[in-house]
């Protein structure tokens, strides 16, 4: 089976700060990695290619320096990388991003396609939904699990708030595995080392792709950011105790609350 | 601004009316749907439109009634064995289908997971802008156009997003960021029976589903809320967590961290990738209070902070804290709910 993973290579939201004496946000010296549920679509990838053959190709669309998260995708065992890289492309939100990525696919001979669930910067969920419906294949998200089940299907098992679905599809397909639905391996070195003696990253700019630039980056957005903002406190009464007597305070609270009725005692 | 050649032209003036997508769930209009209906009353008065639901499915058309009580002026069925299965692509033709024909100018649809897999779909096949999971919306005076607030860069900010030019512009937001609307019998609206036109679904088949129960109230759903965090060390901390919340008749949940350290099951995490909570009271226990668990908590109305750290972020976002660890504070607190329950009801011998 040929696969394609989608990557991107994100910020580390969790080590973002905000600076407490002018209320920014710090974003200078926040490293980058791979948006971290993309780690177990390249590992659900991997462990099919593992099992029945084939390929492993990945592909990002960002700025050169994403080369580095490409790295580390041939490092955990990938065969190919792509990388997607223009500045007509900047500024793209999901419908620009989508298409662009579904055009660079499109170039590539795949079986199955997989995403992550979202990503951990800007979250929305959308580009595996969206890049499906470029490509006109069916899909499906929040796949736990998949098996080949011969002749151009696959099975695939997928968790919903309140079910687990199980669903037959024909290849081409794309699947958005789910978050926490594998134990993504590690890089071996080995593996990576492939960067440096063969060509195995591929860069793709609009010259290959030829695409219109009205389609693509921020021409090709039908939405902008109008401004940002920080989230809004939400007014708390913050009353904080060290209690020296602690029975005292926790029947000084509990009777708070039965007095605010919120608890009923 | 230009427009990419292989769109359709679109008149964005040609636009009105603020459509629900409404998802049918065991039987009944979902709890997300009704809540986008709120919402969009809210919008349709600002913009001085109608609210329009829009109801895809089979044996659906009695739920048009209860669609109009929760506030639409317009219920939009499309009632189809074709539609008996719900699959992504199949219903986000139907729906852009419809917004084809009738044109409305915004599309809310609850986030819930069928929600997002299938709404981006919607929003490609009519070349417009989508926004996800937005926890507000905005009219702009000028422009008088709807934008959504959402929080971005892992939550550390929101953004206001606005779609240029394009029609409908479509956001989703997470089930329980806003109220559900009282039910008004007295409300009267339309009923219309449409025809979506739609591809065959080929390539996906559903085989088996398994239905599980929650076994306990989802959290979504809970009056009052034990949440724990890392720092309860481990998976026995939620043990003592469970004996508080059946003192109190609550339900436990927990932060990102302790569904990741295996915990507490997946369905209960609190915060921007898990779930938005509306208890009266939230016990946050051993959570330090990161931006995306704050994100979570924002709609209960009191939350009482459990740490050992006096500098924890929660103490700054709480309504009351009680600084000490928490296998000290919690049968404390436990102690204390039974003396009470004791005085006021003697007789009691469960207390
Ligand atoms: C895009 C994105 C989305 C996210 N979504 C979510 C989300 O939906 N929900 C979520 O929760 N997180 C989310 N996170 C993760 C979030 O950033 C934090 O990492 C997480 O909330 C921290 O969990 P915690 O408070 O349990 O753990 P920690 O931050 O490690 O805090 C543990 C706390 O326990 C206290 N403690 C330790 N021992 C004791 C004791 N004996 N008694 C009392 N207190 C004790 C410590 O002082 C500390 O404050 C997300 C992150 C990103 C980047
Ligand atoms: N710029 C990108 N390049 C490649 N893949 C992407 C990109 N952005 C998003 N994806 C993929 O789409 C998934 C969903 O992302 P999002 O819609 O941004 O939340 C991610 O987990 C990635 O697999």
């Amino acid at each position: 089976m040929n696969i394609v993973v989608c990557v991107k290579w994100v910020p580390n939201t969790t080590s973002v700060n905000i600076d407490q004496k002018t209320g920014t946000l710090i974003r200078t010296g926040v490293p980058s990695v791979i948006n971290p549920h993309d780690l177990h679509a390249l590992e659900m990838a991997l462990t099919l290619k593992d099992r029945y053959g084939g390929s492993v190709t990945t592909i990002t669309m960002a700025p050169p320096s994403a080369k580095l998260g490409l790295e580390h995708a041939i490092g955990m065992g990938c065969d190919k990388a792509m990388l997607v890289t223009d500045m007509v492309y900047a500024g793209a939100d999901t419908l620009a991003t989508s298409y662009t990525l579904a055009k660079a696919i499109s170039r590539l001979k795949f079986d199955l396609m997989l995403v992550g669930q979202e990503t951990v910067d800007s979250s929305t969920a959308h580009i595996g939904a969206q890049i499906a419906s470029w490509l006109h294949i069916p899909y499906l998200y929040y796949v736990v699990d998949v098996k080949y089940l011969g002749g151009g299907k696959i099975w695939a098992k997928r968790l919903l708030e309140d079910a687990y679905e199980e669903y037959e599809l024909t290849l081409p397909a794309l699947l958005a595995a789910a978050m926490h639905s594998t134990k993504p391996r590690r890089v071996k070195l080995s593996h990576k080392l492939r960067c440096r003696s063969e060509p195995v990253i591929e860069v793709w700019n609009n010259k290959t792709l030829g695409l219109e630039v009205s389609c693509v980056g921020l021409k090709g957005s039908p939405t902008i950011v109008k401004k940002t903002s920080f989230v809004p406190e939400v007014p708390r009464k913050k009353v904080v105790c060290q209690p020296r007597d602690l029975d005292e305070a926790a029947e000084w609270l509990v009777k708070r609350l039965v007095e605010e009725r919120l608890l009923k005692i | 601004m230009s427009i990419c050649s292989e769109w359709d032209k679109i008149n964005p003036a040609e636009y009105e009316g603020i459509w629900v997508y409404l998802e049918v769930e065991d039987g009944a209009l979902s709890e997300g749907g009704l809540q986008m209906l709120g919402v969009a009353r809210n919008l349709a008065h600002k913009k001085e439109t109608y609210v329009g639901g829009v109801l895809i499915g089979r044996d659906v058309s009695q739920l048009a009634r209860e669609a109009i009580y929760y506030g639409a002026d317009k219920v939009f069925v499309a009632d189809d064995k074709r539609f008996e299965e719900y699959y992504a692509a199949l219903y986000a033709e139907a729906l852009a289908s419809l917004a084809k024909e009738y044109k409305p100018e915004v599309i809310l649809v609850s986030g819930t997971m069928r929600g997002r897999e299938f709404t981006p779909y919607v929003a490609n096949i009519l070349r417009t802008g989508i926004t996800a999971d937005c926890t507000s919306f905005e009219v702009d005076q000028a422009a008088k156009d709807v934008l959504g607030v959402r929080p971005t860069f892992g939550a550390y900010l929101i953004a206001h997003i606005r779609t240029l030019n394009r029609r409908p512009a479509i956001f989703t937001a997470r089930p329980n960021v806003f109220p559900t609307p009282e039910k008004n019998l007295a409300r009267e609206g339309e009923i219309i029976h449409t025809q979506p036109k739609v591809a065959d679904v080929c390539g996906v088949k559903i085989i088996n589903r398994t239905r599980f129960s929650r076994g306990t109230v989802p959290i979504e759903k809970a009056k009052i809320l034990v949440s724990g965090g890392k720092g309860l060390g481990s998976k026995e901390g939620f043990t003592l967590l469970q004996e508080f919340a059946r003192a109190i008749g609550g339900e436990v949940s927990g932060s990102r961290k302790a569904v990741d350290a295996g915990w507490i099951n997946h369905d209960k995490q609190v915060g921007q990738s898990g779930k938005t909570v509306r208890s009266d009271i939230y016990f946050a226990v051993g959570i330090s209070g990161a931006v995306q668990h704050l994100y979570g908590i924002r709609e209960a109305r009191c939350v009482v902070a459990v740490n050992q750290d006096p500098d924890a972020p929660i103490f700054n976002n709480c309504d009351y804290g009680l600084v000490g660890d928490y296998t000290e504070v919690i049968p404390a607190l436990i102690k204390a709910v039974k003396k009470l329950q004791k005085q006021s009801n003697p007789e009691n011998k469960n207390a």
